[in-house]
């Protein structure tokens, strides 16, 4: 006789990117220096940072590195005397680059695989915002082959083509019940791809301060036919049907960058970078289901980001023909305005410190380190779209390790 | 080089160090702010006077889980932080959990439920169906349909199985609700009471037909409450009032529309024009959305259901809905402006006393346009909603969460108290079945 329907009954899934989600280790020297360091020819790392330093570099070189990082973020509800944390998980962004190029040669060939974007967010199956989300894995890896060119003996120019593979398993739980008492819960998990550029031009100027000038293009990464799996109580099957599939798209964001570089001395040299990221490019996010029920509608939710920015100042310091020791301070604005904080990006404000050494074995065999610190500032919201209420405070750790081999 | 492996050792124990040092410093810190500050109240004992809502009820019947997600029990688990005790409840057993018995969601058949009475375990003592008796200390002491006005009646307590089975065989009939909640030496209380005098009418379809059902006199219900508030009060003892809902906030009211059944009965036969009710005032009139028509309506087999003559049930004017099935326009004007007059008592009574008021009456109207709290979305929709149980009028868990912080947000915005709120996500609305 009577329907009920069920058509109020759920909010779908949400999915956001931050600043949270840029992650800023791509090439140890730099991330020992904060991040700085687009302006400097230091290495094979500058196929990222600049690719208009490429063409500078004096050597062959190929290289891989690892920052395992651990994101520590907690969150303490409004209103509540329990501060909750998200799980130890490592994240592995990692980088590797080769350059290859004639000797005395006016060209360098470069190749490029890191991780510009990625979040690893686990605050388990039953925290005060599990209704929001429980967990998030997302890796963007760029492939990035690049061509650089020594206009003249003072001025680079540099450009590659990027591909983006993306990875999402984002999960949360859903506010309808089994027998038992627990709560639903849906996985959303996908892979896409998207295709963007990286170019730079790098100044040597006559006084040896150098200066860069890069810019790396949005990479609006499409996700088609991700697998929507509903865990929900069998007598709600029919308004979340197994099966089911969603596609979104993800733009990830451009990114312009000035970089400076001055020689302190023979051996010290200063960097600094002002990046400003195009997040507001980011307006909404958008879940398109595959079987649409009258629970189970595609949603749209506003993002509304703001551009974003930040300035790093990394120093270097050769302390020996093979040691070399580096440090780097930073701070970045985030792009996320009040009222749009979420789990999967906690995001706020944040400092960077940094510290970084280098050591090379012989003149071929190069080592690296660098630990990466971040302090994302307490930020209390209250989300519009979730009502998520309460107050997060995130700690980034990334010690990190490269070997390179030079010829 | 000496200088050079020197160096080398102080840098890697200068990395090394920093390494720990951050390692140690590893956990992100959010100041707390909230749990450790009583204010002006004191909560050692607390005790919560009210009806079913206050007793756990749930589902259409009392039954052990529902007691002990009772928002009275949820408030005085958060009050522990701030010097609150311990707080007693008149459990069922684990044998007996299932206490009066209740309903249960056995199936959702094209989104339309199938409810079903769960009937073992219960703490039924006679075949008249009292319940298992309870000794022993209680400061829950929600009893189902109290009212204001039969709070003052002794023999209540016999007619009332809820209040029986705390009285002893020899203060059954003799004493009243009034007098059972006195004397607990409390320190803090809360006051939930006075839906019934109201609702009680109302889930009748506006139709009295004995004590439970009468609309309570606007001055009467505002001289009773009052004693209850000076007995509460009598000592001193801060404490929290709430007022009553109205009663079309609820989906008990919300769920069988007229155009639902309008629709219904134009799938059969698509000539079906209107609904026809019979009104409190005796009149047969088309129903319209203005007019109510109970939750149970849908389970009740009548509509349209041919009589003698052969006319369906409800869709013709010689065989209307009866008036008890109907809240219609007029009853509702007249229960929801007692309801208001109940208010404006309640909150006049709590002022004068320096009391704090739980705005039940505002929030639940909230609920009803829909709230969505911690990414929960709560609406009064019927099973859906997440607020409202099976028999659509009392709370789910969920909802006796949100409810507790209601009340724990007035305490503590009257006594500069700080008691931390609910985590509304550790609690569930309606189970649905597998």
């Amino acid at each position: 006789m009577k329907k009920i329907l069920l058509s109020v009954l759920l909010s779908a899934p949400l999915w956001v990117l931050g600043q949270g989600f840029q992650v800023n280790l791509q090439g140890q020297k730099q991330i020992g220096m904060a991040g700085a360091g687009s302006a400097l020819a230091l290495d094979e790392a500058s196929v990222f940072f600049n690719p208009g330093a490429v063409s500078f570099l004096e050597k062959n070189s190929i290289s891989a590195g690892v920052n395992p990082l651990l994101f520590k973020s907690a969150f303490q509800r409004t209103g509540s005397n329990v501060t909750e944390e998200v799980k130890n998980k490592i994240a592995p962004p990692f980088e590797f680059y080769a350059v290859w190029g004639p000797k005395s040669n006016k060209w360098k060939l470069g190749l490029g695989v890191y991780t510009p974007f990625g979040g690893l967010v686990d605050w388990g199956d039953n925290w005060s915002g599990k209704y929001a989300l429980t967990s998030l894995n997302l890796k963007a890896i760029y492939f990035q082959p690049t061509l650089s060119v020594k206009i003249t003996d003072r001025i680079g120019i540099g450009a590659g083509f990027v591909y983006n593979h993306g990875d999402v398993n984002l999960q949360r739980a859903l506010p309808v019940n089994f027998p038992d008492g627990h709560s639903g819960h849906v996985t959303l998990e996908g892979t896409g791809s998207g295709y963007g550029w990286n170019a730079g031009i790098y100044i040597n100027t006559l006084s040896n301060i150098t200066f860069a000038v890069v810019h790396k293009s949005k990479v609006n990464t499409k996700l088609n036919d991700g697998t929507a799996t509903f865990d929900v109580p069998q007598s709600l099957k029919t308004s979340f049907p197994d099966g089911n599939t969603f596609n979104a798209e993800l733009p990830l964001p451009s990114t312009t960058t000035l970089g400076i570089g001055v020689p302190l001395s023979q051996s010290t040299t200063l960097a600094f970078d002002a990046s400003w990221v195009q997040w507001r490019v980011y307006k909404e996010l958008a879940f398109d289901y595959a079987i649409n029920t009258s629970a189970l509608a595609d949603t749209k939710s506003a993002r509304n980001y703001r551009d974003g920015s930040s300035f790093k100042l990394g120093i270097n310091h050769q302390a020996s023909d093979k040691f070399a020791l580096r440090a780097g301070v930073g701070y970045a604005f985030t792009p996320v305005q009040n009222g749009y904080v979420t789990p999967e990006a906690p995001d706020a404000d944040r400092y960077i410190l940094s510290a970084g050494a280098g050591y090379s074995f012989t003149s071929k065999f190069e080592v690296n380190a660098s630990f990466f610190f971040e302090d994302v500032k307490s930020r209390k919201q209250k989300n519009i779209e979730t009502g998520l209420d309460g107050t997060f405070k995130t700690l980034v750790y990334a010690p990190g390790i490269s070997l390179t081999y030079k010829w | 080089m000496v200088g050079e492996s020197h160096m080398k050792k102080y840098i890697l124990n200068s990395f090394l160090a920093a390494v720990v040092l951050f390692a140690a410093s590893c956990k992100p810190e959010i100041d707390t702010v909230v749990g450790n500050s009583a204010g002006q109240a004191n909560f050692s004992k607390y005790i919560a006077v009210g009806n079913s809502l206050t007793s756990g009820f749930a589902d259409g019947g009392l039954y052990l889980e529902g007691q002990k997600v009772a928002y009275p029990n949820l408030i005085a688990a958060q009050m522990t932080t701030v010097g609150g005790g311990s707080f007693t409840s008149p459990f069922f057993t684990d044998a007996q959990a299932n206490g009066s018995g209740y309903l249960t969601l056995s199936a959702l058949v094209n989104g339309s439920p199938t409810l079903i009475p769960v009937t073992n375990n219960l703490a039924v003592r006679d075949a008249s169906g009292r319940l298992t008796k309870y000794t022993g200390e209680v400061q829950n002491l929600g009893i189902p349909g109290m009212r204001v006005d039969l709070a003052f009646a002794a023999p209540f307590g016999a007619a009332n199985p809820y209040l029986e089975r705390l009285l002893t065989d020899t203060q059954v009939g003799t004493v009243s609700y009034f007098q059972f909640i006195q004397g607990r030496s409390h320190t803090f209380f809360s006051l939930w009471l006075g839906n019934n005098d109201a609702l009680g009418y109302a889930t009748n379809g506006g139709v009295t037909t004995d004590a439970t059902n009468v609309l309570t006199d606007k001055s009467t219900f505002a001289l009773l409450y009052s004693n209850l508030v000076n007995a509460l009060t009598a000592g001193g003892q801060k404490g929290v009032v709430a007022t009553i809902p109205d009663v079309t906030s609820i989906p008990y009211f919300n769920t069988v529309t007229v155009a639902a059944l309008l629709n219904a009965a134009k799938a059969i036969n698509p000539a079906a024009a209107a609904i026809y009710i019979q009104t409190g005032a005796g009149a047969v009139r088309t129903a319209t959305a203005e007019d109510l028509i109970r939750l149970p309506f849908q389970s009740a087999g009548l509509f349209g259901v041919p009589n003698a003559s052969g006319l369906p049930y409800g869709l013709h004017p010689l065989n209307p809905i009866a008036n008890n099935w109907v809240l219609d326009k007029d009853e509702i004007i007249k229960v929801k402006d007692y309801v208001i007059s109940y208010n404006s008592t309640i909150k006049s009574l709590a002022d004068s006393k320096g009391l704090a008021i739980a705005d039940t009456y505002s929030y639940l109207n909230q609920v009803k346009t829909g709230l969505v709290i911690q990414g929960v979305g709560i609406n009064s929709a019927f099973i859906t909603g997440g607020a409202f149980s099976l028999d659509g009028v009392h709370l789910t868990p969920r909802g006796n969460a949100v409810i507790a912080n209601v009340f724990i947000d007035a305490i503590n915005g009257k006594y500069g108290s700080n008691i931390p709120t609910v985590d509304i996500t550790q609690y569930r609305g309606v189970k649905f079945p597998n």
